[in-house]
């Protein structure tokens, strides 16, 4: 245990002041056998030497994996199960592809997700469509190609039954309604309230238009939920007033979508505990889902009546553990107040989720020399780019390659083209071939989008000479 | 690691660990009370290894209580880096028994359990079902099943609510707690957000809001069989507290009402080691249940004082006693908490510092 | 503002206030002074230690060159930095 032995890892001499309060030189070192040599069974060096750094690595295996896990053990317990495929959560074509095949719907938010969804072969009538925005003109596509929307708010409605006259059809529909669980913080901006009674006056706006039709509840009661039972309330609440439909108003609904939000194996920040203690199994979230469901349409049942499809749609629960970040130290350094630091070449503008995530960071080669507190910094010109504000890492060099993970989740989606441009994403085939499924952005993608005005459309300004009046080019813009 | 199990049968030769023994003043580790009352067993001739978080815990260097000290890594670590460490533990000091006794570490050695059973490793702790059940983020829904009264709760994560509690039925003061430890009454929203911030660094999210009881407190101390069986309870009524409501004198009692509610309690749980019951007697005459705590008390002297001592009853379970034949506890014993200095050499400080441990061959040999 | 190398090395070489230090070969340090420990790394150790017995800056350097196969340039320039530190401390 002494560090006797000589370090032949050069390190700058260093003398490191102890301060009172929680001095423990085990306390939070990672585990020694940690060292990532491979990912999905690819090597890593491979990976860089092809892709570049930073670079996103994705596998097909465990996604297809993680959906059949989660639709099995919803199905184990429960007989109809869709599974909707949130689309904000990782929107890359292949990944969608890759869960379509699987048999997952999709679930949209917006005309962006509902086109690509659709670009991606998936009728609409494999289409869930969510959110507070949507636009008329994508409304009118949807509804003309089947799509099972879920209305957020009443002049979304309105909008819904005006289409649906003009097309003179009836359009079946959901509405996302929103409540307190008693055990998360509600998410009242989205959809109808059911407390205020706002829920009860748009079934009432509904059932007076000919045109529109209820036959859906929606709630998402929130994100990263860690507590089982809290899905156990909302299963009920949206079960009795369900009933409430039934005995009072002889509305019959068919699909109830509980939304997402289940976690994954990420360690959010401010939760004290690692995710393998604080994160409840999937089969906690199924019976909690299932047990209500189970006992609260047990009236259906007994009558002989059709019990309603559940939908559940999971993003970040099937894709997160899917995809990995690989990036290199670009540079080291010690902070003033002694603590290492390494700059990496993949920063907040790639891992959006480092703001509420501590991600895990391994080492690929063996570590040599102290573990010690480190911060690792994003390249970026911008001081909250950290992707880690403390972690217990050995001396790091240049070049030294690390595997961010869980990054599947809202990184390909969020991530933010600033400064930087955007990396490959890869994806390693189940027979561990890997091919390109986002390739990264240069300097042609970034000025695509540019259009320049004719009287900017000069090159330089050292292009004098191609200036219309020939004069230099202060006196040029000054003259106009 | 290919050691061999060693497997001892005669507990009074044993190597026991006992984790917590960090003894601040204010809010002092069970640790070095559980380490103490082995030591104090006539019968014990083992060693008592303390665990610790800091190397400012006094237990690594209090050699009336352990005879060696280690740290070990903080509970958010995770269950790897802490099994790698006790291997290392266990490689210099043949350990055979482990007592946990902070809330934060009891699901990490729930985890490592059977690994370390394999080495020989005994310890009395519950499953995950039974430990996350008494969580204070369960106890309530708990409680209703098994009949038994508690505070109004609920868990909060945005501090917004002490705004608009009011009108939900809130009113002040009331009490907010940590998910591990800590809580405070507030008495305003001000307040209670200053106690909801300072509780999220330390101990992170969830926090907790519970009704405030006024009347006494009484605290059991016991170890449940895991087959619903409730051993040697042990009980006391708090005389004195700290400006944090933590006890600093008590008297022992017998309190058949308390005895029934924890045994009702650890039926429903099947309770698997050892535990601490809070209750409050309320000025309306009722028992409240404000707490089940998933190992002994930092007062658990009082037990070895009382006729009673709970460490070492723990310890011969683990050997495979099950007639223990525990005495009556005596009644009208008291303790006072009072701090004192241990004295600790530069080089035993340096040990700590560089090396994470002082073995505890360096005391014994010491001592002979 | 910042105190020029050779007067930093008198203060704190010459004036025997590195020589009070309690260093230990594990890299742990005690400050009688001030009651201040500190954990040295290995090349922070080395250095100290041969500080410690009068060397120079520039030996010094030669040494811990010669010893990790860096450049005098890096060895130098690591150096002086630590022997900034060593003067907020001391």
């Amino acid at each position: 245990m002494n560090n006797n032995h000589k370090v032949s890892v050069w390190e700058p001499p260093f003398i490191q002041p102890h301060r009172v309060g929680a001095i423990n030189k085990f306390g939070n070192r990672g585990a020694k056998e940690n060292v990532m040599r491979e990912i999905f069974g690819v090597s890593i060096d491979d990976l860089v030497d092809q892709f570049g750094s930073p670079v996103f690595v994705t596998s097909e295996h465990q996604l297809r994996m993680n959906v059949r896990k989660i639709r099995r053990v919803f199905e184990r317990r429960y007989n109809q199960v869709i599974h909707g495929w949130s689309y904000k959560t990782n929107y890359t074509g292949a990944i969608c592809r890759i869960l379509h095949q699987e048999g997952s719907w999709a679930e949209v938010v917006s005309a962006f997700e509902y086109e690509k969804a659709r670009s991606l072969g998936v009728p609409g009538n494999r289409i869930i469509f969510n959110g507070p925005h949507k636009s008329k003109a994508i409304l009118e596509r949807a509804i003309a190609e089947g799509a099972y929307l879920q209305a957020d708010h009443m002049d979304e409605l309105k909008m819904i039954e005006q289409i649906a006259s003009e097309q003179d059809r009836i359009v079946k529909i959901g509405i996302r309604i929103n409540f307190d669980t008693g055990f998360t913080e509600p998410w009242s901006r989205f959809g109808f309230n059911l407390e205020s009674g706002q829920a009860n006056e748009a079934v009432k706006r509904i059932s007076m238009s000919p045109h529109v039709r209820l036959t859906g509840l929606h709630s998402h009661i929130g994100t990263f939920i860690m507590e089982p039972r809290a899905y156990g309330e909302q299963v009920k609440t949206m079960c009795r007033f369900m009933r409430d439909l039934d005995d009072i108003d002889h509305i019959n609904i068919d699909t109830l979508d509980i939304g997402g939000g289940f976690p994954s194996k990420n360690a959010l920040q401010r939760v004290y505990l690692p995710p393998d203690q604080a994160v409840p199994d999937i089969n906690e979230y199924a019976d909690a889902v299932c047990d209500a469901l189970v006992e609260e349409t047990r009236y259906l049942e007994q009558s002989g009546r059709a019990l309603p499809r559940l939908i559940i749609e999971s993003g970040r629960a099937i894709v997160d553990d899917a995809q990995v970040l690989i990036t290199s130290v670009v540079g080291t350094k010690r902070l003033p107040d002694g603590r290492r630091a390494a700059i990496l070449d993949a920063g907040t503008n790639l891992l959006f989720t480092s703001y509420w995530y501590n991600h895990q960071v391994q080492m690929t080669r063996e570590p040599g020399g102290v573990y010690e507190d480190t911060v690792l910094y994003g390249p970026l010109c911008m001081n909250i780019d950290v992707v880690r504000q403390s972690i217990q890492m050995p001396p790091l060099v240049y070049g030294d390659r690390l595997v961010v993970s869980p990054v599947g989740a809202y990184n390909n989606t969020q991530w933010l083209q600033f400064i930087e441009y955007r990396p490959n994403v890869v994806l390693v085939h189940e027979d561990t071939n890997v091919s390109v499924i986002r390739r990264a952005e240069n300097l042609a993608v970034m000025n695509a989008q540019d259009e320049m005005p004719a009287h900017l459309s000069y090159r330089t300004m050292a292009d004098e000479g191609s200036l219309p009046s020939g004069k230099t080019t202060r006196e040029h813009l000054i003259r106009r | 690691m290919g050691m061999e199990p060693r497997i001892v049968q005669d507990w009074r030769r044993w190597n026991v660990a006992v984790t917590g023994v960090n003894a601040h003043v204010e809010s002092p580790g069970p640790g070095c009370a559980v380490a103490r009352c082995l030591r104090e067993c006539a019968d014990f001739k083992g060693t008592v290894i303390g665990l610790g978080y800091d190397v400012l815990d006094a237990g690594l260097y209090a050699r009336d209580y352990c005879h060696g000290g280690y740290l070990v890594p903080y509970p958010s670590a995770g269950k790897e880096v802490l099994l790698e460490r006790i291997l290392q533990i266990h490689e210099i000091e043949r350990l055979d028994a482990i007592i946990p006794c902070l809330d934060a570490e009891i699901q990490n050695f729930i985890a490592i359990k059977g690994e370390l059973a394999r080495l020989g490793i005994r310890m009395l702790l519950p499953n995950r079902m039974q430990f996350l059940l008494r969580a204070k983020d369960h106890l309530g829904a708990f409680c209703q099943s098994v009949d038994v009264l508690a505070p109004e709760s609920r868990t909060i994560t945005n501090p917004a609510f002490f705004e608009t509690c009011e009108a939900e039925g809130w009113e002040y003061p009331f009490v907010v707690k940590g998910i591990f430890y800590d809580a405070g009454i507030a008495h305003t929203a001000a307040e209670a957000r200053l106690i909801f911030n300072r509780l999220v660094n330390t101990w992170g999210y969830p926090v907790l809001v519970q009704k405030l009881i006024r009347g006494d407190e009484f605290n059991l101390s016991a170890i449940g069989d895991g087959k619903g069986g409730l051993h040697g309870a042990v009980m006391m009524r708090k005389r004195g507290l700290t400006e944090k409501g933590k006890a600093w004198a008590g008297v022992t009692v017998v309190d058949k009402d308390i005895l029934e509610m924890a045994s009702k309690l650890v039926k429903g749980l099947s309770w698997c080691g050892p535990l601490e019951v809070e209750v409050m007697k309320g000025h309306d005459g009722k028992i409240y249940l404000i707490e089940i705590n998933p190992r002994f008390p930092a007062w658990i002297y009082l037990s070895h004082a009382a006729g009673r001592n709970l460490p070492v009853a723990l310890i011969r379970t683990l050997a495979g006693e099950t007639d223990l034949q525990l005495p009556e506890a005596r009644s009208g014993t008291f303790f006072i908490r009072y701090a004192q200095e241990i004295i600790v050499e530069l080089p035993q400080f340096e040990s700590m510092m560089i090396d994470g441990g002082i073995p505890s061959v360096e005391t014994l040999l010491n001592a002979s | 503002m910042i105190e020029k190398m050779d007067t930093l090395l008198q203060r704190i070489c010459v004036d025997g206030r590195l020589a009070k230090l309690a260093v230990s070969e594990t890299g742990f340090i005690f400050d009688p002074q001030t009651g201040q420990s500190f954990t040295l790394n290995q090349t922070g150790l080395l250095a100290l230690d041969l500080l410690k017995r009068g060397n120079s800056l520039e030996m010094t350097a030669q040494y811990m060159s010669d010893e990790y196969e860096v450049t005098m340039d890096v060895a130098s320039s690591s150096l002086e930095a630590f022997l900034y530190q060593l003067g907020r401390y001391l």
